[in-house]
């Protein structure tokens, strides 16, 4: 046996284990996409078993799209994987020529000067077609498809909760990473929100601060009416006053606002998160290197934007990256927000169905499965090899 | 313009005082070296100066100008630092740039200084790389490239070239000492090693603990130590110390003979045996045990002489260098 064999052999019940770990599910949910498989029909009784002979071909997408037919369906789902294929492999090429191209120095010129402000910027072009379709046409050209509408959820919400994450993360990382009295407990106050359960969580918000009657909001709003009756009442100032209106307090459980209730409770479970990852990097931040920008005349925000930021740029892709995966798979606080109304996305939709179409719930997550792998590719592969060097 | 003096400057970092009051200055062109052991304070000045430390009292004037209040980025002195402190996602040009940047300079006038110090540094084939991409030494030029292109009134170098190999070292201070021949500012550099000192200074200032030992040109304090402390940290290997008989037989507490001042003879009035040999080829370094004098002497030979572990050795003391201090250490004339 050569040198090799022997390691390979050993290796192998783990690597075998882990690709039946794979394939077995994505085979059956592929396999239950192209069938006919609900759970309870009284009139088609065959279609509740699994079998080939209930076989509905591209049905099942066809009906998850919201479109009658393999060809127009086809001909729908090929504009935007046409777009994104072009943006991936045009990119891709533009990239690895910039990477992959050797020594010569006309290409390590470039490399050097091949930012991450560059990446994030290229990131965001190939993704706009991607986004844009779904959010200018996905309506338009598809009807009544939920599918799209999730789809479009799903990208909203995960977008807001990592833009509104990062940002928050890094001012309180900045602002919490210096020496005061009670830091210690400061900085456990602002980890504990990632330990409670996510549907707590949502119960909490939704419940206890949200609520339009009985939550903080609806308390506030309601204590800021009593006040601005109270000073139309008043003498002398009361004239000014009663010009103001009475302010409303916001639903959160209707349809327009239920996504932005998900956005901010998520966003305060993450952000601690994100605050702890960049603290933990800003105190590896070179102090001598801010000594030298201050002697070379940088201000406080001259030595954030051009020494702590690029210092933060790595664990930010870590935080984009890790929160990207998570919240791709929100369930909990859409249940509890609203049950779907308003801030459906894609793993809720795969949910719904799967209350008795099998079949519809598989080709959903077959094409979550290639939303996932979209950004999968250009966040791991791209964001992360760029970081490596 | 840069002269640099300080006034009655004290430093303290809460109830611990490290820098006792202290007077000093320097003149303009002036190369000054502050070496001292390590923790004796020779940093913590060099911040003062810079700014980036602020005085607990006294005064810093720079050009005759009150400078104590005034921020580290407005007192137009550039610093090096010991880890080079580069930033480490910018390429060269960028690092250099970055305080001409900072400044609002044109981009023209930018890459005309870019272009010039790179040139006197021998970095222009590095311009668009980034520092991790760089050896020890062209960082190290690197970061006196950005300190350059400022046009300071004063170098500052802290410790710059700790971090470096021997060979690398050695190849610095003389580009370093070259430096500041052509350009002819005033450098401030910090050191614990006395050969650096040595080689670099025009004027040395001797430190322990916050205190300033002794000022002057580098053979100044190797001929005339002011007390023990200089006797023992300049010049290399250290200076002997002898008390007792030999000692009071010439009026002092303490006598101090460097090892080069020490002739073996065939016959002398000291006589020991070899300890340990250090053969450098042009000269030989002998550790010389029982001599009754010290519990060990060092003496140089001049050369490759023979003498192995347990000889028997002679040897003849030059009356003219003798160093004589008294009781509290300092020197009598």
């Amino acid at each position: 046996m050569s040198d090799r064999r022997l390691p390979r052999l050993l290796q192998s019940p783990a690597v075998i284990l882990l690709l039946i770990w794979m394939i077995v599910p994505l085979g059956m949910t592929l396999y239950f996409s192209f069938i006919r498989y609900v759970l309870n029909n009284l009139r088609r009784p065959e279609w509740t078993t699994p079998s080939f002979s209930n076989w509905r071909g591209w049905g099942n997408y066809d009906f998850v799209l919201g479109v009658k037919g393999f060809w127009p369906a086809a001909f729908d789902l090929a504009i935007p994987l046409a777009l994104i294929a072009v943006a991936v492999i045009a990119g891709g090429a533009a990239l690895k020529a910039y990477l992959d191209a050797g020594p010569r120095d006309l290409v390590r010129r470039a490399r050097a000067h091949l930012g991450l402000g560059h990446v994030i910027a290229y990131f965001m072009l190939a993704l706009l077609p991607m986004i844009g379709f779904v959010f200018f046409f996905g309506d338009v050209s598809f009807g009544t498809g939920k599918f799209w509408l999730a789809m479009k959820n799903s990208l909203f919400i995960v977008g807001s909760i990592l833009f509104l994450t990062v940002t928050l993360g890094i001012l309180i990382a900045v602002l919490i990473n210096r020496v005061f009295p009670g830091r210690g407990i400061v900085r456990v106050m602002l980890i504990s929100p990632f330990f409670v359960m996510p549907a707590v969580n949502a119960v909490l918000w939704i419940n206890m601060i949200l609520d339009p009657v009985l939550g903080l909001q609806g308390l506030a709003v309601a204590g800021i009416n009593g006040v601005i009756d109270s000073l139309q009442t008043a003498p002398v100032v009361g004239s000014f006053f009663s010009l103001w209106p009475d302010l409303e307090p916001i639903s959160f459980r209707a349809t327009q606002t239920s996504a932005y209730a998900v956005i901010i409770m998520v966003t305060w479970q993450w952000t601690p998160f994100a605050v702890l990852i960049l603290m933990t990097s800003l105190q590896s931040e070179d102090q001598q290197q801010k000594e030298a920008a201050i002697l070379d005349g940088a201000g406080a925000w001259n030595q954030f934007r051009f020494l702590t930021l690029p210092h933060l740029a790595r664990p930010i892709a870590i935080v984009v990256m890790i929160q990207a995966i998570f919240h791709l798979s929100l369930y909990a606080e859409i249940e509890i927000v609203s049950r779907g109304n308003g801030n459906k996305n894609l793993p809720y939709l795969i949910g719904e169905f799967a209350n008795n179409n099998i079949g519809a719930a598989s080709a959903t997550g077959i094409y979550a499965v290639i939303l996932a792998n979209i950004v999968a590719i250009f966040l791991l592969r791209m964001i992360g090899k760029t970081l490596m060097d | 313009m840069g002269r640099i003096q300080l006034e009655n400057v004290t430093k303290s970092f809460g109830e611990t005082q490290v820098i006792p009051p202290l007077d000093l200055s320097i003149e303009d062109g002036e190369f000054a070296v502050f070496v001292g052991p390590s923790g004796c304070g020779k940093s913590t000045l060099l911040r003062l100066i810079a700014g980036l430390e602020e005085t607990t009292s006294g005064r810093v004037l720079i050009d005759d100008e009150d400078v104590t209040l005034v921020s580290p980025s407005k007192r137009g002195l550039s610093m090096v630092f010991q880890t080079y402190a580069l930033y480490p996602h910018m390429t060269v040009r960028k690092n250099i740039a970055f305080p001409m940047r900072m400044a609002g300079l044109s981009e023209a006038e930018q890459n005309k200084r870019i272009m010039a110090a790179a040139d006197s540094l021998n970095l222009t084939d590095y311009l668009d790389r980034k520092p991790g991409q760089l050896s020890g030494g062209q960082r190290q030029r690197v970061a006196i490239g950005r300190a350059i292109v400022r046009d300071p009134k004063a170098f500052l170098f802290d410790e710059p070239l700790s971090n470096l190999d021997a060979a690398l070292r050695v190849g610095m201070r003389i580009e370093i000492t070259e430096m500041h021949t052509r350009m002819g500012t005033t450098m401030i550099y910090v050191t614990h090693d006395q050969v650096e000192a040595m080689t670099m200074a025009d004027k040395i200032v001797v430190l322990q603990a916050g205190v300033i030992e002794q000022v002057g040109s580098p053979l100044d304090l190797y001929r005339a130590p002011r007390n023990l402390f200089v006797a023992g940290f300049i010049g290399s290997p250290k200076m002997n110390f002898i008390e007792g008989d030999e000692a009071a037989k010439r009026g002092a507490q303490t006598i101090g003979i460097r090892p080069e001042h020490i002739d073996v003879v065939d016959s002398g009035p000291w006589t020991g045996t070899v300890g340990v040999a250090e053969h450098l080829g042009s000269d030989t370094f002998f550790h010389i045990h029982g001599t009754g004098l010290a519990d060990i002497l060092t003496v140089r030979a001049v050369g490759d002489v023979q003498m192995s572990h347990g000889d028997t050795i002679h040897l003849c003391p030059r009356e003219g260098d003798i160093h004589r201090f008294d009781a509290a250490g300092l020197r009598l004339s």
